[in-house]
């Protein structure tokens, strides 16, 4: 079969692209499942790291510096849309998509125009070595890598007397505060971590495409809800581990299918249409079927 | 209880706070409130519904601004302390079971959560297996069952079994205040009962300093060694043990506001 064949040339590729989308997806369970402050500034700070990163290396900066300023920069942003949450009293939602379209025309600003290549530069990958992105197995031995030891990272960070603090805000906003732990502080850092992981997914995506465009943040975040609520089928979240793992699972398998889909003819510019009601079919699912929900949803 | 040679540990001074100020809702909850309550006091507060109990609580962890006045604790004048600053003082358990605890968090990690109460949170793994061991040996004496099911989420206790949790974690850390608010209201009377054992136990091993709100008459005269009555946002009444001591459930309300029916509720 000509269409199945398609499908299964294209797997590897499409495993290194859902490792990489991976990180956008851990970045959306944290806000929604580890802090309860459901957030969607994605969006916006995907595009971000490969902006700043493809700004620095076109400058001439070391990959090494352009990559870390890209997750500084990502950070800033979650912990900017979470300051207009908590100041300004307003929805965690309503401040994302402020971020996201104030970012917008900061992206622009720093790339200087909507699309920037950075062909010829050398690039992270290129600098732990030039054989990366001309081998697709050592591309998915990186990603995969990076991946699980994000994972790992997260598991023991979220172990951590710190991380107890995070995760108790999530579980119980008013009472983690009467046990000293600051909401403010804390749930900057949060959505700054999970911001920089965003912002960090761009900027590897930027250097292993070659270019950084403004646009490159269009879908990813329903992309990343689809994967969040797949890796969760799938794994479950009755431990921390399984709860973090999830959206790395759920990207991989995400991906596939919609290449899968893609592969079966239907028309790439329909895709954001048939993840969105999968999105929700998903989520109204226990509606639909009539049984009580009981915020298993997001 | 001589309050002259050492400092109280709690001092209320002349509180004021106004709900909804300048509307037609304007209400006074606390007007000009004073108290001190000595280290290892043990106060029962009672008083009618907006007598300002709450309003009193709310202010001494912070989570309501005063208008007016200071709330010190021993020198140390914490107003204007957000309450995750001084939530080092302060241990606090809420009438809601639900809040008192993390529901998502196992009860083991309620209880780490809790050991950090006013300390700096670092990188070290919050359950150790010393820390392990100590939490469980911390919940056996409460004949609950609870520490051979260390890891199972607080969400699935029963109400009971989620306060003498929530008491233990206000408890741990030793705050120099623990803050009751009505922690048994929410419970049907057998379990309230041993909610009440598990406070005294806690509160007298601990020898902590202890405000406690209850509706119930007789907690209130079973409990403690003062009793405090509120009315119109002021202390009105304050019993010590030995005036205490001689009251009954029915005096208690003949004098005071025998019309409110939240105070025959015995």
């Amino acid at each position: 079969m000509d269409i199945l064949h398609l499908f299964w040339n294209l797997v590897p590729v499409t495993l290194v692209q859902g490792l990489t989308y991976a990180l956008i997806a851990l970045a959306i369970m944290i806000p929604f499942r580890i802090l309860s402050v459901p957030d969607l500034s994605s969006e916006g700070v995907f595009p971000l790291g490969a902006a700043v990163a493809a700004a620095l290396l076109s400058a001439g900066a070391h990959p090494l510096i352009a990559t870390a300023c890209a997750v500084a920069a990502g950070f800033l942003a979650g912990a900017t849309t979470a300051m207009i949450h908590l100041k300004f009293k307003v929805h965690s939602l309503l401040a994302g998509i402020l971020t996201v379209t104030m970012l917008w025309s900061i992206n622009l600003r720093i790339l200087g125009r909507p699309n920037a290549p950075i062909f010829g530069i050398e690039t992270l990958y290129d600098w732990i070595s030039p054989e990366i992105l001309r081998s697709l197995p050592l591309q998915i031995t990186v990603a995969a890598t990076l991946a699980v030891a994000l994972v790992l990272a997260l598991w023991w960070v979220l172990q951590t007397d710190m991380g107890l603090g995070l995760r108790g805000i999530g579980a119980n906003p008013q009472l983690a505060p009467a046990l000293g732990v600051n909401l403010v502080l804390y749930t900057a850092g949060g959505l700054g971590l999970a911001s920089g992981i965003s912002a960090l997914a761009g900027a590897l995506m930027a250097q292993s495409q070659g270019y950084a465009d403004v646009g490159m943040g269009v879908g990813m975040l329903v992309n990343g809800l689809a994967s969040v609520i797949i890796g969760e089928a799938i794994t479950g979240r009755r431990t921390l581990l399984r709860q973090i793992a999830a959206p790395v699972v759920g990207a991989v398998v995400y991906y596939q299918l919609a290449s899968l889909a893609l592969a079966l003819g239907l028309n790439p510019s329909d895709l954001k249409l048939v993840t969105g009601l999968f999105v929700l079919l998903t989520i109204g699912w226990p509606v639909l079927i009539g049984r009580k929900v009981s915020g298993a949803g997001l | 209880m001589s309050s002259t040679d050492a400092r109280p540990a709690l001092t209320l001074d002349a509180l004021r706070l106004t709900f909804h100020p300048g509307t037609p809702d304007e209400r006074v909850a606390l007007d000009g409130l004073n108290l001190r309550m000595n280290e290892g006091d043990f106060a029962v507060v009672i008083g009618s519904n907006g007598a300002g109990k709450s309003t009193m609580l709310n202010a001494i962890s912070g989570a309501l601004q005063p208008d007016s006045g200071r709330v010190l604790f021993g020198a140390q004048d914490v107003t204007d302390l957000p309450v995750h600053r001084r939530a080092g003082f302060i241990g606090r358990v809420f009438q809601d079971p639900m809040l008192g605890t993390a529901p998502a968090l196992s009860i083991e990690e309620n209880l780490a959560l809790a050991q950090r109460r006013g300390l700096r949170r670092g990188f070290r793994l919050a359950l150790g297996r010393g820390n392990r061991q100590r939490f469980a040996d911390l919940l056996a004496p409460f004949g609950l069952g609870l520490e051979t099911r260390m890891g199972v989420l607080a969400g699935k206790l029963s109400g009971g079994q989620r306060q003498v949790l929530a008491l233990l974690m206000a408890a741990m850390q030793k705050p120099r205040l623990l803050l009751l608010d009505e922690h048994t209201a929410a419970l049907d009377p057998g379990t309230a009962e041993l909610v009440m054992q598990a406070t005294r136990r806690i509160v007298d091993e601990g020898g902590l300093t202890t405000l406690m709100i209850t509706h119930n008459m007789q907690h209130a005269l079973d409990t403690g060694n003062r009793l405090l009555a509120l009315n119109a946002g002021q202390v009105r009444l304050d019993l010590d043990a030995q005036a205490k001591a001689g009251l009954t459930i029915e005096a208690l309300v003949q004098r005071f506001g025998a019309s409110d029916d939240q105070l025959l509720r015995a």
